[in-house]
C-alpha cells in the first residue's frame, strides 16, 4: 500500500502515468513545413468559399423581378411583380394563405409603400415582426405594385406632396401623447413583448412615417384621419424629422438611448481610467 | 500615553546633527522609523534632473494653458459651433469646455504625482504598532469592577418587574416624539384615491344625464367613428371644474384612459357583472381601461393591435385586452380597471362616447386601504 503513495517524495504523491523523459525538440523544418501546410489549406478554402460566393452573387443578380412595363399600365405592371415575389404568402387574389400572410385587401398603397420600401417585405423568414433592410424594389416599382393593391381592394393610397408642418411644438405634444410611449421620446424604439421590437425612426423618411400612421403596420396601431387630422399628421412628421436632424448640445450623444449608454461611458471608460490612474500613483519608482 | 523610547537624543547631541538626522530622530520618537531614504539627484544640475523638472513644469504650463484657453472658449466660442467636417457633426462648445477643463485639472494631478516620483527623495518608512495600545491589566480590572457593581445597584439583573415596566415607559417616550414630527407630514388622502372625475355629475352635464362624455387632449369630444379597427386614442373626462387633486379632468393623474377599436374576429372575454362596459354592448368592439397600470402606477399604454396584448414600459407587465385586460406577465396582478361606456348623439347628430359610471375600483396601485 504505502508503495503506491510517495509521501516523502516531492510530489507527495505517486503520478497515475509515469513521467516520460523529454523528447528531443522537433526539427524547424518539420514545424514550419506543418504550419505552413495549414495556412495553404485555409487559404485554399477561403480563395475557394469566395470566388463562389462572388460569382453567385455576380451572375444571379436580383430576383427573376424585373421592372419590366408590358404595356404602359402601373397596375399590370405590379401584377407581374406582385406575381413573382408577393403571391406565395399573400394569395393570387390578395386573400392571404393562412399561417404565411394576411389579406391585402383594403390595405391600401400606403401600406404597400411603407412595408415594400423599408424593405420589410419581401420577408426574409417568418419571426416574431419583420426588421427593416435594403429595400428590394425601386421607387417606380414600389408605385406599380401599390397602384395593384389599391386596385384590388382599395385603401389609402401612397401620402403626395410635402409631409411636414410648420408648428413642430404641436406635433411635439402630439408625438409625446401618442407615439413616445412605443417610439421613445427621442424616437429611438423600446421592445415589446414577446422578442417584438418598435423600430427606431432614424432611418424613416416622411413618407414612410405618414404612411406608417396611417397604416398602422404590424402591430403599430392605425391612425385614421379622422383621430389624427393629415394635418396633425403631417406636425408629427415634422417633428420627428426636426428631433431627428438636430443637433445634440452635449457632444456625443452615444444613441440617444439614455441612461443605459451613459452608464457604460461612465462605468466602464470613466472609471477605468481612474482606477488606471489610482495603480499608478501608488507604483513604486525605480 | 506618550512614553520616550531610547532612542530619543539629548539636546546636544541634537544640535550635532544635520537637518535631516534631527527629522529622522524626531520621526524615531513617534515610533516611525526611516528606512530607506536616497536623494535621486544627489550631484545637482544633471541632465536627468533637468529633463525631470521640465517634465514637470510642462504639465503645469499645459494646465495653465488649458485653464486660459477655458475662459476664451467660455466667452468667445458660440453655442451653436460645430467642426463641419466631422463624421457626427455634433455641437463643439460644451465638448470644448468640458475638455479643457478635463485638461486643466488632470494635468495638474499628474504634475504633482510626477514631481513626487521624479524628483522628491526617495524614502520607504516604516511604522511601529502602538506597543501600549490596550490599557495595563490594574485599570483593566478597575474598570471592570466599576460598571459590573454599578449594574448590581440598579437592581435591574434581579429585579425584572422594574426592567420591563422601563423598558415600556422607554419604548412611549421614543415613540412620541417620532409620531408628533412624522405625523404631521403625513396626510391621508381619503376618498380621493377610490373615486376619478368621471363620476357621473347631473349639474355639470345636463345633456347626457351627468354622464360624463370623453374628450382627447384637445378638449374635442371623441366619437366612434375617429377610430378604425386595431386603433388606439388616450382619452379624459371632459370636466372642467378643478377635481381634489386641482387639476381638470385633463391633467388629473387619475384621468388617462385607453379607449382601444378591436379588430373584426377579436372577441372579448369579459369580467362578471360587466359584460355591457365595452360598446355596443351586445358585441363590444370599443373597450376602455384605465392607463394607470396597477403595479407601480406607469401609463401602461404600449398596445399592439395584432396580438391584443398591453404592455406597461416600466416593469413589463402585460394585460391581455381579450380577456378584460387581466395580467399575464410581469409583476401586476390585478386587471386594468373598465370604464363603462355609453353613446349619446351630440348636437352634430354624431355619436360621441361619454361614461356610464366612475370605475367600478380604484384605479392604479394598491394601497393600504383598497379592497
Amino acid at each position: 500500500m504505502t508503495e503506491d503513495f510517495d509521501v516523502e517524495g516531492e510530489l507527495g504523491f505517486e503520478p497515475a502515468v509515469p513521467a516520460v523523459p523529454d523528447l528531443p525538440p522537433r526539427p524547424a523544418r518539420t514545424k514550419r513545413r506543418g504550419l505552413r501546410r495549414r495556412l495553404g489549406a485555409a487559404a485554399v478554402l477561403l480563395v475557394g468559399l469566395a470566388s463562389m460566393g462572388g460569382a453567385y452573387a455576380a451572375f444571379a443578380g436580383t430576383s427573376g423581378a424585373s421592372g419590366t412595363t408590358s404595356g404602359s399600365d402601373n397596375i399590370a405592371a405590379g401584377k407581374q411583380l406582385y406575381e413573382t415575389s408577393c403571391i406565395t404568402c399573400h394569395g393570387a387574389n390578395l386573400q392571404g394563405v393562412t399561417d404565411r400572410g394576411p389579406s391585402l385587401l383594403g390595405v391600401g398603397g400606403a401600406a404597400v409603400y411603407f412595408q415594400v420600401s423599408t424593405g420589410r417585405m419581401p420577408l426574409a423568414g417568418q419571426g416574431p415582426d419583420s426588421e427593416r433592410k435594403t429595400a428590394k424594389f425601386d421607387e417606380t416599382q414600389i408605385d406599380q405594385i401599390a397602384a395593384y393593391v389599391q386596385s384590388m381592394g382599395g385603401g389609402p393610397s401612397i401620402p403626395q406632396g410635402t409631409l411636414r408642418d410648420q408648428d413642430i411644438a404641436a406635433g411635439g405634444e402630439l408625438f409625446r401623447l401618442n407615439c413616445a410611449s412605443c417610439h421613445g421620446t427621442t424616437g429611438r424604439g423600446a421592445p415589446l413583448s414577446a422578442g417584438k421590437l418598435i423600430p427606431s425612426l432614424n432611418n424613416a423618411s416622411d413618407k414612410q412615417i405618414y404612411s406608417a400612421m396611417q397604416t398602422g403596420p404590424e402591430d403599430m396601431p392605425i391612425f385614421s384621419d379622422n383621430q389624427l387630422t393629415p394635418q396633425e399628421k403631417r406636425e408629427i412628421v415634422a417633428y420627428v424629422q426636426t428631433l431627428k436632424a438636430s443637433k445634440d448640445p452635449g457632444g456625443n450623444g452615444i444613441a440617444r438611448i439614455g441612461p443605459v449608454s451613459e452608464a457604460v461611458v461612465i462605468w466602464v471608460g470613466g472609471i477605468g481610467v481612474l482606477m488606471i490612474a489610482i495603480l499608478w500613483i501608488g507604483a513604486k519608482t525605480q | 500615553m506618550s512614553e520616550r523610547s531610547e532612542e530619543t537624543p539629548t539636546l546636544d547631541e541634537l544640535r550635532e546633527m544635520t537637518p535631516e538626522e534631527q527629522m529622522i530622530a524626531g520621526a524615531a520618537t513617534d515610533g516611525v522609523y526611516v528606512v530607506h531614504r536616497r536623494d535621486r539627484f544627489p550631484i545637482p544640475g544633471t541632465n536627468a534632473e533637468k529633463r525631470a523638472e521640465r517634465a514637470v513644469a510642462l504639465c503645469f504650463v499645459i494646465a495653465a494653458l488649458a485653464g486660459v484657453g477655458f475662459v476664451v472658449a467660455f466667452v468667445a466660442i458660440p453655442y451653436q459651433w460645430h467642426l463641419p467636417g466631422t463624421p457626427q457633426n455634433f455641437r463643439f462648445y460644451t465638448p470644448a469646455l468640458g475638455g479643457l477643463l478635463a485638461i486643466m485639472l488632470i494635468f495638474m494631478g499628474v504634475g504633482l504625482v510626477l514631481w513626487a516620483k521624479l524628483l522628491m527623495p526617495e524614502e520607504e518608512v516604516v511604522q511601529d504598532r502602538h506597543e501600549h495600545a490596550a490599557s495595563s491589566e490594574e485599570d483593566i480590572l478597575m474598570t471592570e469592577a466599576t460598571l459590573s457593581v454599578g449594574l448590581a445597584d440598579t437592581g435591574l439583573p434581579r429585579r425584572s418587574l422594574i426592567l420591563r415596566s422601563l423598558g415600556l415607559a422607554g419604548g412611549a417616550i421614543a415613540t412620541v416624539p417620532l409620531v408628533a414630527l412624522v405625523g404631521g407630514m403625513l396626510k391621508k388622502p381619503g376618498k380621493q384615491l377610490f373615486h376619478t372625475l368621471y363620476a357621473p355629475d347631473a349639474a355639470t352635464f345636463p345633456d347626457t344625464n351627468g354622464m360624463v362624455p370623453l374628450v382627447y387632449s384637445d378638449w374635442r369630444r371623441v366619437s366612434p367613428d375617429d377610430l378604425l379597427p386595431g386603433s388606439i386614442a388616450t382619452v379624459f373626462p371632459g370636466v372642467r371644474a378643478l377635481g381634489p387633486d386641482g387639476k381638470d379632468g385633463v391633467h388629473s393623474a387619475s384621468s388617462p384612459t385607453l379607449l382601444i377599436r378591436l379588430r373584426p374576429g377579436q372577441v372579448v372575454k369579459p369580467r362578471k357583472g360587466q359584460a355591457d362596459f365595452g360598446w355596443p354592448a351586445e358585441n363590444p368592439e370599443f373597450l376602455a381601461f384605465s392607463k394607470i397600470c396597477t403595479h407601480a402606477g406607469c401609463p401602461a399604454s404600449l398596445y399592439e393591435q395584432q396580438t391584443t396584448r398591453l404592455l406597461c414600459p416600466c416593469h413589463q407587465s402585460q394585460f391581455e385586452v381579450l380577456d378584460d385586460a387581466k395580467p399575464v406577465f410581469g409583476p401586476a396582478t390585478r386587471s386594468l380597471p373598465k370604464l363603462p361606456l355609453g353613446v349619446d348623439i351630440g348636437s352634430d347628430g354624431r355619436q360621441y362616447f361619454h361614461a356610464r359610471s366612475d370605475y367600478k375600483e380604484a384605479i392604479g396601485p394598491a394601497f393600504w386601504e383598497r379592497p
